[in-house]
């Protein structure tokens, strides 16, 4: 075969390369949004694209990333090649980081030889990624190099090997290195002493602990090692050096101490806490007793009502709260007592910790301030059994509902409300029936109607409901119509109906009143019957009103809306009504809705309202796709509008509009 | 950059602000050292990428009388310029100092105690652990990690360094959800059977991997294109990333199960108790969003990822439904109150959110959670093991979703049972010089 000439080498070298960049880039078009891992078997591909020395960087890029996942053995050397390359070495230890084969331990030692700059940091990283011991005397040159960059990254993958001869080359090291590179040195000793810990071998770490604690490390670094020291310790070390620590005059070490103690269970730890405290300012008795009340230990609950009783304010608050996360019930009659406290801080914390005191015992207080004789605190008893959620208070309040006599009747049947169920319903039924301030019987309709509306099954309630209205007098009964309307459902609709048709005018208001607010759908046929039959003008106006209302909802579908306000026009006589209904058709998107308003432009009550109900319902209309199909027929209703109209806003607005639907129209 | 800030002290500062809240303040007592804020401290709080999303959260920070922001920093000009006109308007002077690089705005502002980070997800955990590094307490957005590997690497700082850190995960910290959380664990629902999360219903599992055309990059003081990319394998420029444009690329994004599911599973986990691990199988469906998958935890409860495009279960955005065998509760974004299975539960919100509370400590502000935990270095609601544990089950979905397979996940070793292929997702190498 005959040798290729020079150029005709290269062309065919470009060609290829043309081909194989051609095939690459289409690959790569396909991955803009292909999978993130390759096929297996492709690794032979994309070590081959990682040796074109012709590739684009893209291609080479993906091809690390894809090889991250499926390269063996085979893309080590080739990956290997690229880590002194200062665009590729990042990809290629993307590519090497987390192939388990040993060979690239061995590629990534030999690199911290010949790598340099940038690229060594991140070699070092990787190494220090891969936990790899045998790399630890080159990284031990490495850390005394000089070169901060490269001390940071072998210092911590030193941290990350975290063996005996790494924790050694720290050492050798830290008197040494630059000051920049301190605080890695210092992150590397932390890093072997927690591997040390997770071996077992708590002394070494601890000596390390103690090193750095007791050094001039920023404050993070000794405060992190002496709250692993105290933990590293067994329990009477660790509770040795709490209590030493707390006297430290340094806030950092002491905070840590304190810090440390959240995870020490032993009972003794709380006698070294609350010991403490008391030679410590105020700033630091917060500190501990938030940790007292952290560690969960009830046996600290004495020394902390004595703190919640004297002392500076904030202290005595912080105690409060810790005594209530501990949940000792001897912390109760305390708390009691606190809420007479003179500082309005101290009582207020004292109410909100009875309000959230774990357990009976807060509950008999609280029933116990309810049975006292003091105004006051039985408002107190009756928000904290809110609080509380105490249904167990469900017979007092029940006694106190049925005393004519108590101050705080209205509030006590207010909270059956708020605490009873369906076997409170007989006593609300009876106090309806009793009470005859205002007041009172606002209380039980609120506390009915709540009971009911929390029961799974409301429409049981509601019959339950029902079955009072016969024997009610008229201002009970109107009660029991406004529960049944905030209940809905279809027993409670029948029900207020036939009270509508009631010859009692307050039973008759009180429905008419429920019906114009009902929410479903389900009360329009009735609402329009009974505006119909009914000759009081104010409750057809509330039939009326109803009725639009229901008829301006969105979810009832469109041409039921239109045919229910076909229905309303014979009825409506006002101007106000006029103008609901207007501003109900301007919202229905059928063209038959335009044919409702326009009459109404003859109506100079509302004439001004009907054109731009005309004119806001028209520019919706004529955004419809299908607008052409309809647009002649509005172009009476808007040159109707479009004289009519007095305002120059609104008449341009018709007017443009009024185009729109004869350009429509004519497109046809 | 000239750094001319006042460095105002926290006293002065407290000075001319108005009354602080109880019941921290104790006059005279301890000031703060370096970091460690005592109760009665004012926080200095800075900031790291806060762009739209970030605004948001600012502002929700600003008005909290304990805390005084003093510093931004972002690789984009215009960006952090918005932040210093926010600031400085807010409190009416112009003492707000940006910065273009993190480690510098790190390195030297020994005075800061707190950042709010709400850079994109690809800096999410990276700028999280560097800030813990320099002594910051971290409130971060989310999805706040980009693999498991990053997730383990904010929870191991954190600790390390006793750092408080809150993941942007809000709804924790909101009356409708915490008390659906309540009657989960109360529990109203009975013996929980089955967890439903709401993952967004736009884009897909399988991300973009394309590059978008290549524009000039504009001058470094405008945008440090290098700093944006952050860990990122580099790309050439398009101002489209920028502009939120970066969403739905493979190396930016955690797809659509991220986008949500980081909320959503979050929520989920910690109202069944099951906020330190993970589910341990996770069934692959044959569609492109992961839409019905069944993640199964150790202890039989299912979780359902569930897109729920004809708006059946929610009819809002980033919702979860808990179903027990007594009943069910289901909330999203928007509700006026939770949906129940019995109406008479609703009588107890009150009760049940204020008894969290004070059993928790926690308030119903996810900032002001943050902002206690700062004082008193408790956890917060979503600390770093949440939002961990959480983003594992994110990622784990997300594999199942790639490899096409079903999975088995070992929540302690937080590892893919026997499927080397899967466990390779749990790291990717950041770009230098951003390593952790």
């Amino acid at each position: 075969m005959a040798e290729n000439s020079f150029e005709e080498n290269v062309m065919l070298k470009s060609r290829v390369h043309l081909i194989l960049i051609v095939t690459l880039l289409l690959a790569c078009a396909g991955q803009t949004f292909a999978q993130t891992v390759a096929a297996k078997g492709d690794e032979p591909k994309l070590i081959a694209v990682l040796k074109d020395s012709a590739a684009p960087l893209k291609a080479k890029i993906d091809a690390c990333r894809q090889l991250a996942i499926v390269g063996g053995k085979d893309s080590i050397a080739p990956l290997a090649s690229l880590l002194g390359d200062e665009q590729l070495s990042h990809n290629a230890r993307y590519a090497l980081q987390m192939n388990p084969d040993p060979a690239v331990d061995a590629a990534l030692r030999d690199a911290l030889g010949t790598v340099k700059g940038r690229p060594l940091a991140g070699v070092i990283f990787t190494v220090g990624y891969r936990r790899d011991a045998k790399a630890v005397p080159t990284l031990a040159s490495l850390v005394n190099s000089g070169n901060a960059m490269v001390v940071d990254a072998a210092a911590r993958a030193l941290g990350n090997i975290g063996n005996s001869e790494a924790a050694q080359a720290l050492q050798q090291a830290l008197g040494k290195v630059p000051a920049e590179c301190k605080l890695a040195v210092y992150e590397g000793l932390a890093r072997c002493a927690e591997s040390f810990v997770a071996g077992g071998k708590n002394q070494d770490a601890i000596a390390i602990y103690e090193q750095l604690y007791k050094s001039n490390a920023p404050h993070h670094v000794r405060g992190g090692a002496l709250r692993a020291a105290i933990l590293a310790r067994d329990a009477s070390g660790g509770q040795k050096l709490l209590q030493e620590q707390l006297a430290n005059s340094d806030y950092i070490l002491f905070s840590a101490a304190a810090q440390a103690s959240h995870q020490m269970g032993a009972a003794e730890v709380t006698t070294i806490l609350t010991g403490a405290t008391k030679a410590l300012v105020a700033d630091r008795q917060i500190v501990v007793i938030q940790a007292l009340g952290v560690r969960g230990d009830k046996g600290a609950t004495p020394a902390l009502l004595t703190m919640a009783q004297n002392g500076e304010p904030p202290v005595r608050v912080a105690a409060i709260r810790a005594v209530v996360e501990l949940g000792d019930g001897s912390s109760v009659p305390v708390l009691v007592q606190l809420l007479d406290d003179g500082n309005r801080e101290i009582a207020k914390a004292a109410q909100e910790g009875l309000a959230t005191f774990p357990g009976p015992k807060a509950d008999d207080a609280v029933m116990q301030m309810f049975a006292g004789t003091n105004t006051d605190k039985q408002r107190m008893a009756l928000d904290l059994m809110g609080r509380r959620r105490m249904t167990s208070g469900l017979p007092a309040l029940v006694q106190t509902a049925n005393s004519v006599d108590s101050k705080i009747r209205t509030d006590a049947i207010k909270m059956i409300g708020e605490l009873g169920g369906s076997e409170q319903l007989p006593t609300m039924f009876g106090l309806l029936k009793n009470v005859q301030a205002f007041q009172e019987l606002a209380a039980v309709e609120q506390s009915l109607t709540a009971i009911c509306l929390r029961s799974p099954d409301s429409d049981q309630q509601a019959r339950q409901v029902i079955g009072q209205l016969e024997k009610a007098e008229p201002t009970q009964k109107a009660s029991l119509i406004r529960v049944l309307g905030a209940l809905g459902g279809p027993s409670a609709l029948q029900a207020v109906c036939a009270c509508a048709r009631s010859d009692n005018a307050d039973v008759r208001s009180a429905s008419a009143r429920a019906l114009g607010t009902w929410k479903t759908i389900d009360a329009a046929p009735s609402l329009l019957t009974l505006a119909k039959e009914t000759s009081n003008p104010a409750e057809k106006t509330l039939f009326v009103r109803g009725y639009l209302s229901l008829a301006g909802r969105g979810d009832v579908p469109a041409p039921d809306r239109v045919a229910m306000c076909r229905q309303a026009v014979g009825l409506i006589a006002r101007d106000e009504e006029k103008r609901l209904l207007l501003g109900t058709l301007s919202n229905i998107e059928l063209p038959e809705a335009m044919d409702l308003i326009s009459p109404y432009v003859d109506d100079a009550g509302i004439r001004q309202e009907a054109v731009l109900a005309a004119v806001t319902l028209g520019e919706k209309l004529l955004k419809r796709d299908d607008a052409k199909s309809f647009a002649d027929k509005l172009v009476p209703a808007l040159e109707k509008a479009a004289q009519a109209a007095s305002d120059a806003t609104v008449a341009n607005r018709v007017k443009t509009v009024l185009q729109q639907a004869k350009d429509k129209a004519g497109a046809k | 950059m000239s750094h001319n800030h006042s460095h105002l002290s926290r006293r002065a500062f407290l000075g001319t602000a108005a009354a602080i809240a109880a019941p921290y303040i104790v006059p005279a007592s301890v000031f703060g050292r370096d970091g460690a804020v005592p109760p009665s401290e004012r926080i200095i709080l800075g900031g790291i990428g806060i762009g739209n999303r970030g605004s948001h959260v600012l502002n929700w920070m600003l008005p909290e009388p304990d805390v005084q922001f003093v510093a931004t920093c972002d690789p984009q000009k215009a960006r952090r310029e918005m932040v210093k006109k926010m600031v400085d308007t807010r409190y009416g002077n112009s003492d707000c100092v940006v910065y273009p690089d993190i480690r510098e705005f790190l390195a030297t502002r020994t005075d800061i105690d707190a950042v709010l980070s709400t850079t994109g997800d690809r800096w999410h955990a990276t700028a999280a652990i560097m800030a813990m590094r320099a002594g910051k307490d971290v409130y971060s957005e989310k999805p706040s990690a980009m693999t498991i590997a990053e997730g383990q690497g904010v929870v191991s700082t954190a600790k390390r360094f006793r750092r408080v850190y809150q993941s942007g995960l809000q709804r924790l910290s909101e009356g409708n959800f915490t008390f659906a959380n309540e009657l989960l664990r109360l529990g109203y629902l009975g013996k929980l059977h089955t967890l439903r999360a709401h993952i967004a219903p736009w884009d897909a599992a399988e991300m973009r991997h394309d590059w978008l055309p290549e524009q000039p990059l504009p001058p470094k003081e405008e945008m440090d294109w290098d700093a944006w990319l952050g860990p990122c394998p580099w790309r050439p420029y398009n101002s489209e990333y920028t502009r939120g444009g970066w969403r739905n690329h493979y190396d930016f994004h955690t797809s659509c199960i991220g986008e949500w599911g980081a909320h959503t599973f979050a929520q989920v986990q910690v109202a069944a108790g099951l906020a330190e691990t993970s589910p341990v199988e996770y069934k692959y469906v044959a569609n492109d969003s992961g839409d019905g998958m069944v993640a199964t935890f150790a202890n039989g409860v299912k979780l359902v990822l569930e897109r729920d495009m004809a708006g059946k279960i929610w009819h809002g955005s980033c919702g979860v439904r808990y179903e027990g065998d007594e009943g069910w509760v289901a909330i999203a974004d928007g509700y006026s109150k939770c949906e129940v299975s019995n109406p008479a539960w609703m009588g107890d919100f009150k009760k049940l959110v204020d008894d969290y509370m004070a059993r928790t400590q926690r308030p119903m502000s996810h900032v002001r959670n943050f902002f206690d935990c700062v004082k008193s270095r408790r956890l917060t609601v979503a600390n770093p093991v949440v939002m961990h544990r959480s983003m594992s089950t994110v990622h784990a979905a997300n594999v199942c979703m790639w490899l096409k397979r079903d999975m088995k996940f070992d929540p302690a070793k937080e590892e893919f049972v026997n499927d080397a292929e899967a466990n390779r997702f749990r790291s990717r190498a950041m770009r230098e010089p951003w390593t952790i």
